[in-house]
């Protein structure tokens, strides 16, 4: 399905200047309505496996930014005491991955005279945003936004935008799976 | 009995789409299967899923392990305390990405223009262990493979995919 999509818009490149993929999965016996107040849970130990990423604070504070503005508008507010109802953490990954464009004769988009597969490389990004309950210490949302990391490496500008797409579309789904 | 066997392998069918699981297995040989009754789980996998919606996912985790401890029981097996079971069970799931060349070969002319089309997807594996816990030695493997394009992005499509893979591993365990 994605992978369809991609292809898509690999042959229709400069109708794609986005194409992020968000989705969830959700702990559906928890009741949502309960939370108040969250804290930014222990940092992330694992690396993002991409050095341009790692450690960047701005990609930090955008992310951290747009969560928290995201989450107020649910009437979420961080915690200013010790304790909160919930405890966010985030992970980011760049992963190598394929994309084959180029050959689908029937659609006559060919994209050279041969019509060959055009392989080619990117760098998948993902996002994942996990909210877990303080009192049990569980899991009862995440969220994540896929997408390439290519344009968002290129300006701070692209990376704030991207950022904020994901932040925006991940948490429009907050207390949702499919 | 057949109608309703034709009738879940259709309903099968069509939840999957053109999506197929292959599943495998084997047994130690000359392993007596009718000696075990009990199990227990296994210490967790060091092995990461190798996708980041995965890894550490409850939701994904949760539903595998739920579904082994329900099959295991239709058959028999009965969950006990560590140190007392018959068997060890452990489990591993991997999601990765996979290019398919799709019988590309117009050298010899064979290739037929609808089907001959390299395309990428995602395959995903789980493989669940059963070892003896006396002698720890494996005594049976199974495991299932098949395309995930879509399925991760989708909570409840993956927990019937997850239902399904199961029930199809565990079936193959030899009858006791």
């Amino acid at each position: 399905m994605r992978v369809a999509f991609i292809l898509a818009c690999a042959s229709a490149l400069p109708a794609c200047a986005s194409t992020m993929t968000v989705s969830s999965h959700v702990d559906r016996a928890a009741n949502f309505a309960q939370y108040r107040t969250y804290l930014w849970g222990p940092a992330d130990a694992l690396p993002t496996g991409d050095p341009r990423l790692d450690k960047d604070p701005f990609f930090k504070d955008h992310f951290e930014g747009a969560v928290t503005k995201e989450l107020a508008r649910k009437g979420l507010s961080l915690s200013e005491s010790g304790t909160a109802d919930l405890l966010i953490h985030y992970h980011a990954n760049v992963t190598e991955r394929l994309n084959i464009a180029g050959v689908d004769r029937r659609y006559g988009s060919c994209l050279d005279e041969d019509c060959r597969a055009q392989i080619t490389e990117y760098e998948a990004g993902t996002l994942v945003l996990d909210v877990v309950d303080a009192r049990t210490n569980r899991l009862i949302w995440r969220g994540w936004a896929q997408s390439s990391v290519k344009e968002m490496l290129e300006s701070r500008d692209t990376m704030d935008r991207q950022i904020s797409e994901a932040v925006r579309r991940m948490l429009a789904r907050f207390g949702k799976g499919l | 009995m057949r109608i309703r066997f034709a009738a879940a392998a259709l309903i099968a069918v069509a939840s999957m789409g053109c999506a197929t699981l292959n599943v495998r297995s084997y047994a130690e040989r000359g392993a007596a299967f009718t000696r075990y009754h009990t199990y227990t789980w296994g210490p967790a996998d060091e092995l990461t899923t190798g996708d980041p919606r995965l890894d550490a996912n409850p939701f994904f985790h949760g539903r595998i392990q739920a579904d082994v401890e329900q099959r295991l029981a239709a058959r028999g097996f009965e969950k006990v305390q560590s140190g007392s079971a018959d068997l060890t069970v452990h489990y591993h799931a991997n999601l990765r990405q996979r290019v398919d060349v799709g019988g590309v070969d117009r050298g010899f002319g064979y290739c037929d223009a609808d089907e001959c089309r390299p395309y990428v997807s995602e395959a995903g594996t789980v493989t669940i262990d059963l070892v003896d816990a006396r002698t720890r030695r494996l005594v049976w493997r199974g495991w299932v493979e098949g395309t995930l394009d879509g399925v991760v992005d989708n909570q409840s499509w993956m927990e019937r995919k997850i239902d399904d893979a199961v029930a199809r591993i565990v079936d193959t365990i030899p009858r006791q």
